[in-house]
């Protein structure tokens, strides 16, 4: 299948795979669903084409950070089947630590900004 | 489904093409799902927005699609991985889709039979014909696609109104209720004598009808000719009526045009010629259909035959 990838190739993780991990903190999604929460979680600054959607989760296949967790349908859409993915102890990791790296870099620019605005 | 009878429904049939140009490996793994993705946002969206949202979106979806295409390929090729045997025949299939697309929407090839532009398309030039160009936008795709209306002394490729399975290259002379008469072989529209620098006169005689225009119908027009004559000449000059285009060829004095078989109807333009791709010297007949003998001809004599300084060349 998917060549092996270090989860370290994919760090600084780009926005699309921070948010698409972020969608998968709570509960295992659809392509769908993760789409319409990363809009959401992003006021909709973030619409991710289905192109960039299933490229990201390629290869946080291949690194580990997802995992698939078979097909069903969604209630609430129709009654197709939908591959849904669930976010792996590595993914949780992985989120967590760029978190922090975003957490840290948002002081440092609060402190650094802060006369500037009004 | 309601995604399926609005615009929307042949925009997601026309994604599923579109995936075709991914790594099979990838579109194999993925295409159903980002056709699912696709009809799903389609039909939330065409609940909640309007038409300007939806065309906003399809111009997401494909510049998503070009840039996730360009990336999965370079992923493919720099893992240096040979796609495995068998899925060569579905990666050229989805290059053959491609190609048929772009070939039969797109641009168009045709080949230049006769020498009515001649000084500007010569015998035995292949041409591209940029099918967009002209073509009837649609209110929406007005704002995407590089449209543009036909313009005096266009050089413009149409189907021949006397006969659609041929197609004519020639220099639009004449729009919509455009006066058109010519003296002495000089083309006068609207009381105006014409400074045509690309027009090539080979004749030493002048020809009353050729070059007098419109002074009598002669006994070699078409039905479609002599109807032009019987409606749409008034005071001596040609009247272009609505939806209609006159069209000269460069080369005055050895062009069949629309002197001869009247109006280009507007619906008939199928394109503009983008550029000279190949130009070899072959006769007329052989140069319209593929024979054996005009085969073993290129094959013996593609280098010296072929006209190397035409190649790329653009019409203008």
């Amino acid at each position: 299948m998917t060549k092996h990838q270090s989860p370290q190739d994919l760090l600084p993780l780009t926005p699309p795979v921070f948010h698409i991990l972020l969608a998968l903190a709570e509960e295992e999604r659809h392509g769908y669903g993760i789409m319409r929460d990363v809009a959401q979680q992003t006021d909709g600054a973030l619409q991710l084409g289905p192109g960039t959607l299933y490229g990201c989760l390629k290869r946080m296949l291949a690194a580990g950070l997802v995992e698939e967790s078979g097909e069903r349908p969604d209630p609430a859409l129709d009654d197709e089947r939908r591959r849904y993915y669930r976010m792996t102890s590595l993914g949780k990791r992985m989120v967590r630590a760029e978190a922090q790296r975003l957490a840290g870099a948002v002081t440092v620019a609060m402190s650094r900004l802060a006369g500037e605005s009004a | 489904m309601t995604s399926e009878s609005n615009p929307m429904g042949s925009f997601c049939r026309l994604y599923s093409v579109l995936l075709y140009a991914y790594p099979p490996e990838f579109r194999r793994q993925y295409g159903r799902p980002m056709e699912q993705l696709l009809r799903d946002r389609c039909r939330d969206l065409a609940r909640s927005s309007g038409g300007l949202t939806l065309l906003r979106f399809a111009g997401q979806v494909m510049s998503d699609w070009l840039r996730t295409m360009v990336r999965e390929r370079a992923a493919v090729w720099s893992a240096g991985r040979k796609p495995a045997k068998r899925s060569s025949v579905t990666e050229w299939a989805g290059t053959l889709l491609i190609y048929l697309f772009a070939t039969t929407t797109l641009v168009q090839a045709y080949v230049i039979p006769t020498g009515s532009m001649e000084g500007n398309l010569l015998i035995g030039d292949h041409i591209l014909v940029d099918r967009v160009a002209y073509a009837d936008p649609g209110p929406l795709g007005r704002h995407i696609l590089p449209y543009r209306q036909v313009e005096r002394g266009d050089i413009v490729a149409f189907l021949y109104p006397e006969d659609p399975r041929e197609t004519f290259v020639k220099r639009i002379i004449g729009l919509p209720g455009d006066r058109i008469r010519l003296e002495n072989g000089q083309v006068v529209r609207n009381g105006r004598r014409l400074v045509e620098p690309y027009v090539r006169h080979i004749a030493n005689q002048l020809d009353p009808y050729r070059d007098n225009f419109p002074l009598a119908p002669e006994f070699f027009t078409t039905p479609r000719g002599r109807d032009m004559f019987q409606h749409h000449v008034r005071s001596g000059e040609v009247v272009v009526p609505p939806g209609m285009l006159f069209a000269l060829g460069d080369n005055r004095d050895n062009s069949a045009d629309s002197r001869y078989w009247g109006f280009v109807p507007r619906e008939y333009v199928v394109g503009k010629p983008l550029l000279v791709y190949w130009s070899y010297d072959a006769p007329t007949a052989e140069l319209q259909e593929w024979t054996l003998g005009h085969v073993i001809d290129v094959a013996e004599h593609f280098f010296t035959k072929t006209r190397w300084k035409r190649s790329f060349l653009v019409p203008r």
